[in-house]
């Protein structure tokens, strides 16, 4: 056994757990439970320390073409004393906390309640037993794992998933049931405190457990027949191309129809989760296509919030008598402004290069929140009282956006027109000769399009107002699904935008400036560009943050937001668009945003440091985000291939422990 | 004509690199330009192409004319409009674009000929159409440095300036890269060829220069240059009619010093 390895791992392990214990996070959700009367979240929270570093004890580096050594119960031993060794750290946290209680003074959560809990009513001592045990216990379980069937592992995973899922999530759960009508079913699973119940967890954990089973390989069969990365011929691409159509349009359909079952809490996450897709969207032009680092990017989305509100608002203090657009009519007020914005920012700071961009900009997202601010524009914006009833509608005590389907006819009439137009003018330049691409360009469908669009255009334009869609922005559900509109919309012109020439640009810019000039790119207007389509998709999501909380202060667009966009974008995966929406789905949807809940309220005010641990942890393990772009996956993982390629040159020898 | 015309050129205000470089490449001629290290070659190109703003050059005195007009104020990417594309050293490919991404991006300023310069570039370099979707990063040096040719070509230059087209490739592949010149050569684009390999050079150029120490100290047409006694002895590394003994080199270099 490697003692130096399992005190090292211990020690950590028993730091980590203090550490947890000590900033108050165990206190924070000892009230929340996961099963009802036997386990709270604060315990999850601190059991998983052990059997981690327990694992983390025995584990061995494999490099590549060593052979790995078999685990031994030795292993179970190791991680037991690693184990043992952490929790006894926190015993002995708790014994100086109850010894001498002035540890309070520099950590508050340190509280006697605390050391009740963590004593589990007895004697200090008692609890040091206790822990020290429960940690050579959880410890051993870790070190094991190895030893264990794989059969057996995957049940306890499924196991402990399906809980931890299910009772973390249970107020979504709850809404989705109620809406539903099956809020018996709901009392069933849940209890009172909003835990599951005992039986209802271990209902569940069967069902998961038997779906697991059932349903092994079926998900990876259908992955399979969708060719990902594999080979780029053009039927490849074409089936690939075909079965994201039809995943889009399930999603789309779902994406439609969910809101209504969602309950308002999750509605409520999602719609701020695609306000940050929308936000991350526009910062990925910039920083992960462009690769410009722009550290004041919440500047823009003040700009869309700010126009919006102004034009919109009855009590806007720039007018005298306000304007009280309609939000669409504000819309492309606010896309202009969003664009003078960034040419307004990029200009000066276009020249600077890396860590100094990253500086300046940080200075102007300041400037542009204190320029909100200050008295000097205070009958403009309003100063530090901000924007009140923003999107309001004439003469109702709420706001948000109308929609007239019939103008959505018409635009959808001209694009369908523009397209046909399109295809004509392919026709004729194949006929003539003038062009090798040849497609199949059929008639009929040319005009089918032709005609449909003009009519669409017709009459929509005739009666825009046939129909009319109120979306309040106190409601949840028809906010989100707005949201989901603008997000598609966004994430369709970030995807155009990367294949395009411009993107190409974009990228060489990133790669090799030298290059891109040499390429006769210029460097300048380009990088403008970048600025100000970021610019512009941010203001759209300012946009809708204003009609939906209806009144805009200064203190919503403090620097922590375009950190948060950032991380957003650096743990989704830089220059990936599905990144980004995964990202802010787990940033934003699990944690919550600067300001906004997500799905695990409890965080709160430690959001900051899950996100600290997050970054951290993905720089070390993934520095490529969760899912990145293919060629920038391979890229950063190339050098740790080289690296190991030594190694293959030597004959395998046995492990490599340490 | 590219002309230049007692081209000076400071770096950060204070290096004097090129003090007074005239030289000329006439319409669809190979030029060769040779020298050691430190001399100035590259320099002389990025003034050409307008890159010396990126390393904080400029351009003092003199001028870089192309058919009479001036062109050493103009931006880097208003040079290439013009029809003058330089090829970097060490070929500088965007390693994770595809081949055909980093073609395209090529054609930036010549999106309209695009389809004809690509199949152009594709016939003369059979492999980078067979490569064209796999990443440019994982081609082999002589594939990626075929690459950053055709990627110069793709926007149609009158003037090719290639800065060693030859650096860290094999012997055979400096064959082959010799040929694909002289080829592009042939189809009408005028070469300047920046050369630390002065045989493969001056085996393809019309006219040579040899700077040292940023002046150009030697003018000459290839075939007189090659039978040059100083060419011959440091740059193709003859002799006289005998292969040159490196302690005869450093005995001769020894006398040249003024103490000893």
């Amino acid at each position: 056994m490697d003692w130096g390895k399992i005190v090292r791992q211990g020690l950590i392990g028993g730091v980590a757990l203090s550490f947890i214990v000590a900033v108050g996070l165990f206190e924070a959700f000892a009230n929340r439970m996961v099963i009802d009367p036997i386990l709270t979240s604060g315990w999850v929270l601190v059991l998983w320390v052990p059997v981690v570093f327990g694992y983390r004890a025995t584990r061995q580096v494999v490099p590549d073409g060593a052979t790995v050594r078999a685990a031994r119960p030795a292993d179970i031993a190791a991680g037991a004393v690693t184990g043992a060794i952490a929790g006894a750290v926190l015993g002995l946290l708790v014994v100086i906390t109850s010894a001498k209680p002035d540890v309070r003074d520099t950590l508050l959560a340190l509280s006697p309640s605390l050391v009740q809990r963590l004593s589990f009513g007895h004697s200090v001592g008692y609890g040091f037993g206790v822990l020290t045990l429960g940690g050579a216990i959880l410890g051993a379980i870790g070190g094991g794992i190895d030893l264990v069937p794989q059969v057996v592992r995957r049940v306890v995973s499924t196991v402990v998933v399906t809980i931890l899922g299910f009772a973390f999530g249970e107020l979504v759960v709850g809404d989705i049931l109620r809406s539903l009508g099956l809020r018996s079913v709901d009392q069933f699973f849940y209890a009172q405190s909003r835990g599951l119940k005992p039986l209802g967890a271990v209902i569940l954990a069967v069902v998961f457990v038997a779906l697991r089973f059932l349903l092994k390989g079926k998900f990876k069969a259908i992955r399979e027949r969708i060719p990902l990365g594999t080979g780029e011929t053009e039927e490849n691409r074409a089936t690939r191309r075909n079965w994201f159509l039809v995943l889009g349009i399930i999603a789309l359909a779902a994406g439609a129809w969910a809101p209504n079952l969602f309950g308002l809490y999750l509605n409520e996450v999602l719609s701020n989760v695609g306000l940050f897709i929308l936000l991350g969207l526009g910062l990925n032009i910039v920083v992960g296509f462009a690769g410009l680092l722009d550290l004041g990017y919440v500047a823009f989305f003040a700009v869309g919030a700010y126009t919006m509100a102004i034009f919109t608002s009855p009590a806007s203090p720039a007018f005298d008598a306000p304007p009280q657009w309609a939000f669409f009519q504000a819309l492309p007020l606010v896309l202009i402004a969003a664009a003078l914005a960034g040419l307004f920012i990029g200009t000066p700071v276009i020249r600077m290069r890396g860590d100094y961009l990253a500086i300046v900009t940080l200075g102007f997202g300041e400037i542009i929140r204190i320029a909100f601010l200050s008295d000097w524009l205070k009958p403009l914006f309003g100063g530090a009282q901000g924007v009140l009833q923003a999107g309001f509608f004439p003469g109702e005590q709420r706001g948000g956006i109308i929609v007239q389907w019939g103008l959505v006819l018409a635009t959808i009439g001209i694009i369908t027109l523009i397209v046909g137009l399109l295809r004509l003018n392919a026709t004729r330049l194949i006929t003539a000769g003038k062009m090798s691409d040849i497609r199949a360009y059929s008639q009929p469908v040319t005009i089918g399009l032709l005609v449909a669009g003009a009519a669409l255009t017709i009459f929509g334009l005739v009666s825009p107002g046939f129909a009319v869609w109120k979306i309040y922005g106190i409601e949840p559900p028809s906010m989100f699904r707005i949201t989901l509109v603008f997000v598609a919309l966004a994430a369709f012109v970030s995807w155009r935008l990367r294949d395009s020439r411009v993107g190409r640009a974009w990228m060489a810019i990133r790669e090799d400036e030298q290059i891109a000039q040499q390429m006769g790119i210029n460097i300048v207007t380009t990088k403008l560009l970048a600025f100000v389509m970021g610019a512009m998709l941010a203001s759209l999501g300012g946009a809708l943050f204003a009609v939906k909380l209806g009144s805009i202060y200064p203190h919503s667009f403090e620097i922590m937001q375009s950190i948060i966009i950032l991380v957003v974008v650096i743990v989704g995966g830089m220059g990936s668009i599905k990144g980004v929406m995964i990202g802010a789905l787990v940033l934003i949807g699990v944690l919550g945003g600067p300001t906004q809940p997500g799905l695990l309220r409890e965080f709160g005010e430690y959001k900051l440091l899950v996100y600290g641990v997050l970054l951290i942890w993905m720089m070390l393990k993934r520095p490529e985000g969760l899912w990145p772009e293919a060629r920038r996956a391979k890229e950063l993982h190339q050098e740790e291939m080289l690296q190991d390629a030594w190694l293959n040159v030597e004959p395998a020898s046995e492990g490599v422990s340490g | 004509m590219l002309e230049l015309r007692n081209v000076e050129v400071v770096y950060s205000d204070v290096i004097l690199v090129l003090r007074g470089v005239s030289l000329q490449v006439p319409d669809g001629r190979i030029v060769a330009l040779l020298g050691p290290n430190g001399a100035g070659k590259t320099t002389t190109l990025r003034a050409i192409s307008g890159l010396l703003d990126v390393h904080n050059g400029e351009v003092t005195k003199g001028e870089i004319l192309l058919d009479g007009t001036p062109i050493h104020t103009l931006a880097p990417q208003k040079v290439v409009t013009l029809g003058l594309s330089q090829v970097l050293e060490g070929r500088r490919i965007l390693g994770e674009l595809t081949v055909e991404e980093n073609l395209r991006l090529g054609a930036h300023t010549a999106r309209k000929e695009l389809e004809e310069n690509l199949a152009r570039v594709y016939d003369l370099f059979p492999v980078l159409e067979e490569r064209a979707r796999s990443t440019a990063g994982y081609l082999s040096g002589g594939q990626q440095q075929m690459l950053a040719i055709g990627r110069a070509l793709m926007s149609n230059p009158r003037y090719l300036l290639l800065d060693e087209p030859s650096l860290g490739l094999a012997p055979i592949m400096v064959q082959q890269i010799r040929d694909i010149i002289v080829e592009i050569n042939r189809q009408g684009t005028g070469v300047l060829l920046v050369e630390q390999n002065a045989h493969m050079a001056l085996s393809i150029a019309d006219h040579g220069y040899v700077m040292e120490t940023g002046k150009v100290v030697m003018d000459k047409p290839a075939a007189e240059l090659a039978q040059d006694e100083d060419v011959r002895e440091f740059y193709l590394g003859l002799h006289g009619d005998e292969v040159a003994s490196f302690a005869n080199v450093k005995h001769y270099r020894r006398k040249k010093r003024w103490l000893s």
